[in-house]
């Protein structure tokens, strides 16, 4: 609705209220992965028990977005298919290699899919999502224990604000060594990115100084920003590297 | 008798009288008035920045049920231009010259309506060249952007000698222009052991009031006309209005709903406030226009731009020898009250310090940006932002320590500036080192000036800086008066009935306490009526810092003439001089022993129904001791000046540029505290907005466009980012001050930018002329510094 109100998307004479299924609500645990509903707000997670337990990252993000009356209504699935490079939550749930639970009813057979989050999204407003589908859940794979996992936002100020970069990291960490690396970046691309190139260079290393300034090195080498009035491709690329290796320092 | 209360009123914590109605949601802004019958009228804006109009097709919005009127310049043929330079007609029929022109205008039943026949509006532009940096609009050969007007004569055209060549370039640009000189600057700089010169940049802020800008026009069955407006200046705008529309003022009636923030955005009239009169008109139908937001953030004003040059000089001793000034303003398309900010900036370059020869010229050049509006502050921001950087940088070249410089060459009480300003009371050497004491400046100082070159990615840096301000209002117009008047009503109840405006500011409850203090009544005998011009007397608006002075004593004046009616009458009464009555907790008493001879309702009972009731009224009015500039700008154009030092603490990460303010440790010489709750309340929210314009704030402007229109890409400061603050009130007690007060409204802004500039420069050594401070501007002053070291050092 707001962005139809602001002429970005045009308006539907038909509209669908999705907020009393109940299959859309709520966080629970299947199997190994954890499902979170599409229409869970940034308030329900970060006061989910389970989502505290297995991907604080994702609290950490939602912490951090907007403001407390936005964080009562923003959900999950809406941050998703909004598909902004910007977008909170899109960053973690890259990192946490997250699956975008789809559903569609085409002809009166309800029928569903699952897409791995990196497939997802196809450029600024833009996903695989078909017409007739919609988001029912995102499910999160449960790892080990213990890991590593930081979400870091940069704004010009410290609430209420849309993120100049933004950067996810998931890892294990054995007796130093990382490993399972997976490390995504916000507001750097025309979609949130993972950083394939610095992972590798994290990648069953050990977290000395010299690595994390190769990783952070090889992160403002992979992505790929642009000039808008938040920030210059410049800043963000220099901003990659220095909060990369700021959050890897937490690390160590 | 249930009013015991004794004590003075004065510098004691009052709330605002306001804020029970604004804090339950119980206040009627004007988007809350409805009048019965009134249709909702909105604007069609240029959908291009420089632009001819070759045709305007309003066919198919004047067909759509619901419309009542759609107006363009070519159905109002006798439209006048409005702005200090007339050059701003309200419907643009030939030419658009910035984003947010007016072509066309509709009245309609409801919103939706309205806002559809604006989408059936048809308009075909032809382009113009686009001149959206002041510089380029000198250049020769420059598109004129008002060829209708007579080109502004130059009476320094050296003052553009440090972009152009005065013999060669495009004048016809030129809106405004102002040339100053005290001593002679020549000489000044001869007597230099150290000479400093920088230019600042400074940027587009805007006063993102709570209640967006409206007004309801509303024809009276007798072809009176009757605005609901937010107007910070009502008197004056009845005349302007009156000008606009070819009417007899006398037939105007402006009644202002209580105004949600004006902050010196609602000082000049807009073309929207004739358009809704001109819809009224047509329709005859009262008309009701209220912006929305993102119309707020494109069509209302901003703080100007300014580039400024400065060079200034010092001797060994640390006496300041000289400062040479240039501004250019980047005045916009056209001329508001914004483009006569050199009046103030000219006090600061003059007579904040004490320097012998100064010259000042400035230029504000027509450019297709949005145009600039007066703003808290009034030009002192950006001109203290470049005074007090060259402080330190003075200091620095001599070797002496900042506060030292300042103290040495710190203004005094009875000091009669080369401008002609006469510093009846001062407190700026107080301010100083109250502030220097209380933040620890000057260890603080010199650690983070040590700690620049250590390791570690988080340095401290404390700035200071000071303003000068008028504070006892401003003779710009003919008269800088108010008028005031009583009514005592048969149970000691007072209304109060002044000119001065509520704008947020406080105003009433400060008036209030004043008459009360006099009257010896608790601050619950009192109502006030000041927002209908059939019923308040004149004033000249709420501008300058001057209401509590202004109105603050002629409120005074009509309770004392109050007071001496009622002694006049007691004096038959109870046999006494008049000398010998006081009034204190509602009782008249006898001043020398405090016996209560009668309660105060009551006697003013029997003098109601005495024969000569007169005491019905008092009224008084106020003209203040201050005289109008020569026309060199010379002239002691303030009854008194407020003076304030702040501190700024910061911490910079080098790693991404993002400046903290930790703290705020302020000194204001205020004259008197009169309710401390107000003016702390005043002063934190100056700082706030202060900090805003140094470090978050920012109307970004390209090709004439704004491209953050709305709260979420303009940011202004969240409640996590207010600093700590320790705010120290000087009390110089002016003697002509009400009760020893000054203004002290624009005061605490002022200086903010300039001790962030500073604190920066204390942490990290390098030095940014250029505002805002926002973390991507720091991070790369920081990379061009650490690149200009590491050139220097190969």
């Amino acid at each position: 609705m707001p962005q139809s109100k602001a002429g970005r998307v045009a308006f539907e004479p038909l509209l669908l209220g999705l907020r009393r299924i109940p299959e859309l609500h709520g966080v629970a645990r299947d199997g190994d992965s954890l499902r979170i509903g599409a229409l869970v707000t940034m308030t329900e997670l970060m006061e989910s028990a389970l989502v505290r337990a297995h991907c604080p990252i994702l609290v950490e993000a939602a912490d951090q977005f907007a403001s407390d009356q936005v964080r009562n209504v923003a959900t999950i699935g809406g941050n998703v298919c909004n598909a902004s490079p910007a977008g909170d939550t899109l960053v973690p749930l890259l990192a946490l290699d997250a699956e975008v639970e789809l559903v569609a009813k085409p002809n009166g057979l309800l029928t569903g899919r699952r897409v791995p989050i990196g497939e997802f999204f196809k450029g600024p407003g833009k996903t695989l999502r078909a017409r007739h589908e919609i988001v029912a859940a995102l499910r999160v794979p449960i790892g080990v224990p213990g890991r590593f996992m930081r979400f870091f936002k940069l704004g010009s100020r410290p609430a209420l604000d849309i993120s100049a970069i933004s950067i996810g990291v998931c890892a294990r960490r054995d007796a130093g060594v990382l490993s399972e690396v997976r490390v995504a970046f916000g507001a750097v691309a025309p979609v949130p990115l993972r950083g394939r190139a610095t992972e590798a260079a994290l990648e069953g290393r050990q977290l000395t100084e010299a690595v994390i300034e190769t990783a952070a090195a090889a992160a403002r080498d992979e992505v790929h920003p642009i000039d808008d009035f938040r920030a210059s491709a410049w800043y963000r690329r220099e901003m990659v590297h220095n909060m990369l290796k700021k959050v890897l320092a937490d690390a160590t | 008798m249930g009013k015991a209360e004794t004590e003075s009123l004065i510098g004691k914590r009052i709330p605002k009288m306001d804020a029970p109605d604004k804090a339950s949601g119980k206040t009627r802004y004007i988007d809350d008035v409805n009048v019965p019958g009134q249709l909702i009228g909105r604007i069609l804006r240029s959908s291009r920045v420089h632009a001819r109009i070759k045709s305007i097709d309003t066919a198919a919005a004047r067909a759509l049920p619901g419309v009542h009127a759609v107006l363009t310049a070519a159905d109002v043929p006798d439209q006048r231009a409005i702005g200090v330079s007339k050059d701003n007609l309200p419907f643009k029929g030939d030419v658009v010259r910035s984003l947010r022109d007016e072509i066309a205008a509709v009245a309609a039943e409801t919103e939706e309506v309205a806002a559809a026949a604006l989408k059936l509006i048809r308009v075909e532009y032809e382009d113009l060249p686009l001149l959206t940096d002041p510089l380029e609009a000198l250049k020769p050969g420059a598109t004129l952007i008002h060829p209708e007007r007579e080109p502004v004569a130059l009476k320094h055209p050296e003052a553009l000698r440090p972009w152009y060549d005065p013999d060669n370039c495009q004048t016809g640009n030129i809106a405004m222009s102002f040339d100053y000189t005290q001593g002679d600057v020549a000489r000044g700089e001869a007597e230099s052991d150290a000479v400093v010169e920088d230019s600042f940049r400074l940027h587009y802020v805007t006063h993102c009031c709570m209640g967006v800008s409206g007004v309801i026009a509303d024809f009276q069955s007798n072809g009176n006309l009757l605005l609901y407006s937010n107007t910070q200046v009502p008197f004056l705008h009845r005349r302007e209005f009156a000008e606009v529309l070819g009417i007899d003022p006398g037939r105007i009636r402006i009644i202002q709903p209580p105004i949600g923030g004006g902050f010196g955005s609602k000082l000049d009239i807009y073309p929207f406030e004739p358009i809704a009169v001109f819809l009224a008109r047509a329709a005859r139908r009262p008309v009701k226009l209220i912006f929305t937001r993102e119309e707020e953030f494109i069509a209302s004003p901003t703080r100007q731009p300014v580039l400024i040059r400065l060079r200034s000089g010092v001797k060994k001793d640390g006496t300041l020898t000289f400062r040479s000034v240039t501004t250019l303003h980047d005045n916009g398309a056209y001329t508001s009250w914004g483009a006569t900010t050199p009046f103030v900036m000219m006090q600061t370059f003059s007579s904040l310090y004490r320097v012998p020869h100064c010259d000042y010229h400035t230029v504000a050049v027509y450019t297709n940006n949005p145009y600039a509006g007066s703003f808290r502050g009034y030009g002192n921001l950006q001109a203290t932002f470049a005074v007090e950087q060259h402080m330190d940088r003075l200091a620095e070249a001599i070797g002496m320590a900042p506060l030292a410089l300042r103290l040495a060459n710190a203004q005094n009480p009875g000091e009669v500036t080369p401008q002609g300003m006469h510093f009846k009371t001062c407190g700026l050497k107080e301010c100083l080192s109250t502030v220097a004491e209380r933040s620890g400046f000057e260890a603080k100082f010199r650690a983070n000036r040590d700690n620049q070159r250590m390791p570690g990615t988080l340095k401290r840096g404390i700035g200071m800086a000071s303003m000068l301000h008028v504070g006892g209002g401003a003779k710009i117009y003919p008269s800088d008066g108010c008028g005031t008047i009583l009514k005592l009503d048969d149970f000691a109840h007072v209304t109060l009935i002044t000119g001065a405006s509520e704008i947020g500011q406080g105003s009433e409850t400060v008036l209030s306490q004043l008459v009360c203090e006099e009257l010896g009544l608790p601050m619950s005998s009192i109502t006030v009526v000041n927002n209908d011009t059939d019923i308040t007397p004149w004033d000249v608006g709420v501008h300058a810092s001057r209401t509590t002075f202004i109105a603050g004593n002629s409120a005074i004046g009509a309770a004392k003439k109050a007071r001496e009616k009622i002694f006049a009458a007691a004096a038959k009464k109870f046999d006494l001089p008049a000398e010998a009555f006081a009034l204190r907790g509602g009782l008249l008493v006898r001043a020398d022993t405090g016996e209560t001879l009668i309660d105060l309702a009551k006697f003013l009972r029997s003098m109601h129904f005495s024969e000569k009731a007169e005491l019905v009224m008092t009224s008084f009015y106020y003209e203040p001791p201050s005289h109008h500039q020569d026309k060199e700008f010379k002239g002691d154009v303030s009854a008194a000046y407020a003076w304030a030092t702040q501190a700024c603490e910061i911490e910079l990460d080098t790693t991404s540029g993002m400046v903290k303010l930790l703290k705020v440790t302020g000194a204001h010489d205020v004259g008197r505290v009169l309710n401390r709750l107000g003016i702390e309340g005043q002063i934190e929210g100056g700082i706030v907005m202060g900090q805003g314009y140094a470090l978050t704030e920012d109307l970004m402007v390209k090709d004439g466009r704004i491209r953050n229109p709305g709260f979420r890409d303009y940011k202004l400061v969240t409640a996590p980012e207010i600093p700590e603050m320790d705010i120290s009130f000087i009390e110089t007690m002016d003697g002509e001050g009400p009760q020893g007060a000054k203004g002290v409204g624009e005061a605490p802004a002022i200086c903010m930018a300039a001790a962030v500039a500073n604190a920066i420069a204390n942490a990290t050594g390098v030095r940014i002329t250029e505002l805002p401070f926002t973390p991507e501007n720091v991070y790369r002053a920081l990379a061009a510094a650490r690149a200009q070291a590491g050139q220097r050092a190969a």
